[in-house]
C-alpha cells in the first residue's frame, strides 16, 4: 500500500479552509480539521458558534438551505464531497445523521428501519435480517423484538433515539454525525446512548455535537472547541480537558466565560 | 461570571492549603528551635499543634471531595484540586516528622554531643525549601519550584557529612551513643522533610505545566 493511501485510511474526513455564509453573515471561518477513522470526535462551544452548521457540511445538509454559500473543501476518504460528480443522496447514505429530537417516521418500528434499505434497493428476503441487525447494533433489539409491528411513536424518548440510530445504521454508513443526540433525554437514556456511541466507533467514524462538556469528555477521543464560527482548538480529548492550550478553551470548559 | 460559588470554593481550597503550609512552617521551625535549645516547654507547645494540622488536613480533603463530586473541575481547575490533595498529604508528613523532631528534647539528657552547626545549616535550607515551595504554589511559579527542589542536593550532602561525623564520634566514645543516635534521627527527619518539599515542588510544576516531573 502506498503512503498516500495509508494516510487516507487514517483520516476519514479532511476539512480544508472551510468558509460558510448564510446570506451576508459568515457562520464558519476558515475551518481545517482532520477526523480519524474509528474515532469519536466531539464538537463543543457556546450556542450559535457554528457546530451544527459545521457538521451539516459533512453530509451536505446545508445544500437544502437557501442563501447558504460554501467555500473550501471537505474530503471524505480522499474524495471532495462538493465535487461535481457527487450524488448527495449517496453521500448521506455513507454519512448518516442523528438529530437532537428523536424523529421516527409515523410508521411501525420495523418499517422505520426497513425504510432506508428499501429505498436503496435491498432484497425483500434480506430485510428481516437487516432490521434485526440494526436494532441489535443500536442496543434496542431486546426491547422491540416482540413488537416490531407497533408504531415507533409508542416508544419512549430514549428508545426512539436508539431507533433513529438503528435506522441510520440500517443503510450501512461509514460515518455517523450526531447533533446533540441526548439533550432531550433523561440521564439513564443518555448513558445508554453514550455507551452505544462508544461501542459504535469499532465500526464507524463518529462526530458528535454536544453542549454537555462532561459528555464530550466521557465519550470522545478528540475534541474541537468552536467559538463564533472559528475552530479555536482541536486535539485529543484528554489534552483539551486536562491542559488546553488556548485561553478561551480553558475559560469555556471551566465555566469562566463572559 | 456564571459559576461564582464554584470559584469561591476553589479559592478557599487554595487558601486552606496556604494556611496549612504556614502552620507546617511554624511547627517545623519551633520543633527545630526546641531541639537546638533543648527547650522542653517549646517542644510541648509544638506537639500540641498536631491536632490543628489534622483539622486542616480534614477540611482540605472534604473540600476536594466536594469539588470533585459536585463540580467536575476541568483543566487547570482539575490540576489545582489534585495538587492541593497531594500537597496537603506532603504537608501532613512534614508536620508528622516535625513532631518526631519535637520529641527529641525530652529524650536528650546531658546536652548535645557536638555543636549543631551543619545540622543548623540543614535546617535553614529545609526551612527555605518549605517556605518557597509554598510560595511557588501560591504564585504558580514552576521556575521557583525547580530552583527550590534543586537545593535538596545540599541537604543530602550535609546529611551524609553529619552522619559520618556522628558515626566516627560514636566509634571513639561509646558513652555518647544514645545522645548521638537522637541526632542521627534528627538529620534523617530533616532529610525526609526536604524530600516532601521536593514533592510539593513537583505538584507545583504539574499544576502549572500539566507535566509530571521528578525533581529529586
Ligand atoms: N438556516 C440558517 N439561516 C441563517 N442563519 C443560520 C441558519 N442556521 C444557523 N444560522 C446562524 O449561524 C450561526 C451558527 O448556528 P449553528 O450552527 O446552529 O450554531 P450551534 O449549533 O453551535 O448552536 C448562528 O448565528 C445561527 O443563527
Ligand atoms: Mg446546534
Amino acid at each position: 500500500m502506498t503512503e498516500a493511501v495509508q494516510n487516507v485510511s487514517q483520516s476519514q474526513i479532511e476539512v480544508e479552509n472551510l468558509n460558510l455564509w448564510y446570506g451576508e453573515k459568515q457562520a464558519l471561518k476558515n475551518i481545517s480539521m482532520q477526523i480519524s477513522k474509528n474515532s469519536v470526535t466531539a464538537l463543543i462551544g457556546p450556542s450559535g458558534c457554528g457546530k451544527s452548521t459545521f457538521i451539516r457540511c459533512l453530509n451536505r445538509m446545508n445544500d437544502l438551505i437557501k442563501n447558504c454559500r460554501i467555500e473550501g473543501r471537505v474530503l471524505i476518504e480522499g474524495k471532495d464531497i462538493y465535487g461535481p460528480d457527487v450524488d448527495a443522496v449517496d453521500l448521506r447514505k455513507n454519512v448518516g445523521m442523528v438529530f437532537q429530537k428523536p424523529n421516527p417516521f409515523p410508521m411501525s418500528i420495523y418499517d422505520n428501519i426497513a425504510y432506508g434499505p428499501r429505498i436503496h434497493g435491498a432484497n425483500k428476503k434480506d430485510l428481516d435480517g437487516i432490521v434485526e441487525q440494526a436494532l441489535r447494533s443500536a442496543a434496542i433489539w431486546e426491547e422491540t423484538s416482540d413488537r416490531l409491528k407497533s408504531p415507533a411513536l409508542s416508544l419512549s424518548g430514549g428508545q426512539q433515539q436508539r431507533l433513529c440510530i438503528a435506522r441510520t445504521l440500517a443503510v450501512k454508513p461509514r460515518i455517523i454525525l450526531f447533533d446533540e443526540p441526548t439533550s432531550a433525554l433523561d440521564p439513564i437514556s443518555t448513558s445508554r446512548i453514550e455507551e452505544l456511541i462508544m461501542n459504535l466507533k469499532k465500526d464507524y467514524t463518529i462526530v458528535i455535537v454536544t453542549h454537555n462538556m462532561q459528555q464530550a469528555a466521557r465519550i470522545s477521543d478528540y475534541t474541537g472547541f468552536f467559538l463564533m464560527g472559528e475552530l479555536i482548538e482541536f486535539g485529543q480529548t484528554r489534552q483539551i480537558f486536562h491542559n488546553p492550550q488556548e485561553r478561551s478553551t480553558e475559560d469555556y470548559i471551566t465555566g469562566r466565560f463572559g | 461570571m456564571v459559576r461564582e460559588r464554584y470559584f469561591q470554593q476553589l479559592d478557599l481550597l487554595k487558601k486552606c492549603v496556604l494556611s496549612f503550609g504556614e502552620l507546617a512552617e511554624l511547627i517545623f521551625r519551633d520543633s527545630m528551635s526546641s531541639v537546638i535549645d533543648l527547650d522542653i516547654s517549646l517542644a510541648e507547645k509544638t506537639l500540641a499543634l498536631e491536632f490543628e494540622a489534622d483539622k486542616l488536613e480534614g477540611r482540605i480533603e472534604a473540600s476536594v471531595f466536594d469539588l470533585l463530586a459536585l463540580q467536575q473541575p476541568m483543566a487547570s481547575d482539575l490540576r489545582l484540586v489534585v495538587s492541593t490533595l497531594k500537597i496537603s498529604a506532603d504537608l501532613r508528613r512534614v508536620v508528622g516528622l516535625s513532631m518526631n523532631i519535637a520529641k527529641i528534647p525530652g529524650r536528650m539528657e546531658g546536652g548535645h554531643v557536638k555543636p549543631l552547626i551543619d545540622t543548623g545549616k540543614m535546617a535553614n535550607i529545609v526551612a527555605f525549601m518549605l517556605e518557597n515551595s509554598l510560595r511557588a504554589f501560591e504564585t504558580q511559579d514552576a521556575q521557583l519550584a525547580r530552583e527550590v527542589a534543586a537545593r535538596d542536593e545540599e541537604v543530602d550532602k550535609l546529611f551524609y557529612a553529619v552522619w559520618v561525623e556522628l558515626i566516627e564520634m560514636m566509634a571513639k566514645d561509646t558513652s555518647i551513643i544514645s545522645r548521638a543516635t537522637n541526632l542521627l534521627f534528627l538529620i534523617r527527619y530533616l532529610e525526609r522533610i526536604a524530600d516532601h518539599c521536593c514533592n510539593i515542588c513537583e505538584s507545583v510544576v504539574y499544576l502549572v505545566t500539566a507535566k509530571k516531573v521528578t525533581l529529586n
